[in-house]
């Protein structure tokens, strides 16, 4: 089994991290969020359906974001400029003007689902079934929400775009 | 967001995805010759498509690979808390029923002590028996006659004859 978990681990942390960088957008927080995914899956390794490894994986890095969002919203200590790590210092600001980089805080600071669609489907590559699968949605949902989500992006680019 | 732009999404997001048929691309395109807004949104969703091309899935830090193969080993479970699993607390918890069990499925097996307080015991009873049958055989005889009297008394009394009897082999 602990083979099976490591060639889970090969195939897959690569996306729980994208997922967790876009969604905390704080590398340290995204970093513990990845590894308490894998820890579950770990755990639940027995009663998990080993063709639904990746949905599962996802859904739970997901869904561990975004409690990690909601704890932030209620802790009123929290400090905003931790968040906002890649838009700081003169480096960031030069990476900022280019599209990659401007795209990316774009997706960040979209509402969800919109955002964990846009790294699923968009960024990570999986097809809108499993999509569906990760965040529990139907096909349609999975598709109008899209499709919303890449307006709202396409009228912020253009409006940055000469 | 209309319903109009609903359509317009769904088709353009369809265009992009490859998944509408070519008659169906080309009536979109025919349409967006006649309507500037449809052709700065298709033009526009190209752009965005550029633009998250230049994405991928980013590599996880070392220090989170590090991390995630090391988890087998940290999450194994301590010997000595493994006492507390549910197997190990069921089968713990299932030992004072072993021994409820086995000492109600036990013949009763008296020890020496027991044996000889009971013997202690009976005799009294019987001494007792043996005053009463005398009792009894007078109030009997003064009521029936002696016939009666004596099968009371000889009863009793030869109860208390077979016990003494069996007491004594006992402690041979």
């Amino acid at each position: 089994m602990s083979k099976k978990y490591r060639q889970w681990v090969k195939a897959y942390q690569d996306q729980a991290w994208t997922v967790a960088r876009y969604i905390l957008k704080d590398a340290q927080e995204a970093e513990d969020a990845t590894q308490e995914a894998f820890v579950k899956l770990w755990n639940n390794r027995d009663n998990i359906d080993p063709e639904k490894i990746k949905p599962w994986l996802m859904r739970v890095t997901r869904n561990g974001c975004l409690d990690r969002l909601r704890r932030r919203r209620e802790n009123v200590e929290f400090d905003e400029s931790h968040m906002a790590g890649e838009s700081s210092g003169p480096m960031q600001d030069l990476a900022a003007t280019e599209t990659g980089a401007w795209l990316k805080r774009a997706i960040g600071g979209l509402k969800e689902p919109y955002r964990s669609l846009v790294v699923l489907r968009d960024v990570n590559q999986h097809s809108y079934e499993e999509v569906a699968g990760m965040l529990e949605l139907n096909l349609a949902q999975v598709k109008t929400y899209l499709h919303r989500a890449r307006k709202q992006l396409r009228e912020q680019l253009s409006e940055v775009r000469p | 967001m209309n319903e109009y732009d609903e359509k317009w999404e769904e088709r353009i997001n369809a265009l992009l995805d490859g998944e509408l048929s070519p008659d169906d691309a080309d009536l979109l395109k025919a349409e967006a010759t006649d309507d500037g807004e449809l052709a700065r949104a298709i033009i526009e969703a190209y752009q965005l498509q550029q633009a998250m091309d230049t994405l991928s899935v980013e590599r996880a830090p070392d220090s989170l690979r590090k991390k995630l193969r090391a988890i087998p080993a940290e999450q194994k479970p301590n010997p000595f808390f493994a006492i507390f699993q549910p197997r190990w607390a069921a089968a713990f918890a299932s030992v004072p029923l072993v021994i409820i069990a086995l000492t109600l499925i036990q013949p009763d097996t008296p020890t020496e002590r027991e044996l000889a307080q009971a013997r202690e015991e009976m005799a009294i009873a019987f001494a007792y028996l043996d005053r009463a049958g005398v009792i009894t055989g007078r109030q009997i005889e003064s009521k029936v006659g002696q016939t009666m009297a004596d099968a009371v008394t000889g009863s009793v009394n030869k109860a208390i004859q077979s016990h003494n009897l069996t007491s004594k082999e006992n402690e041979v």
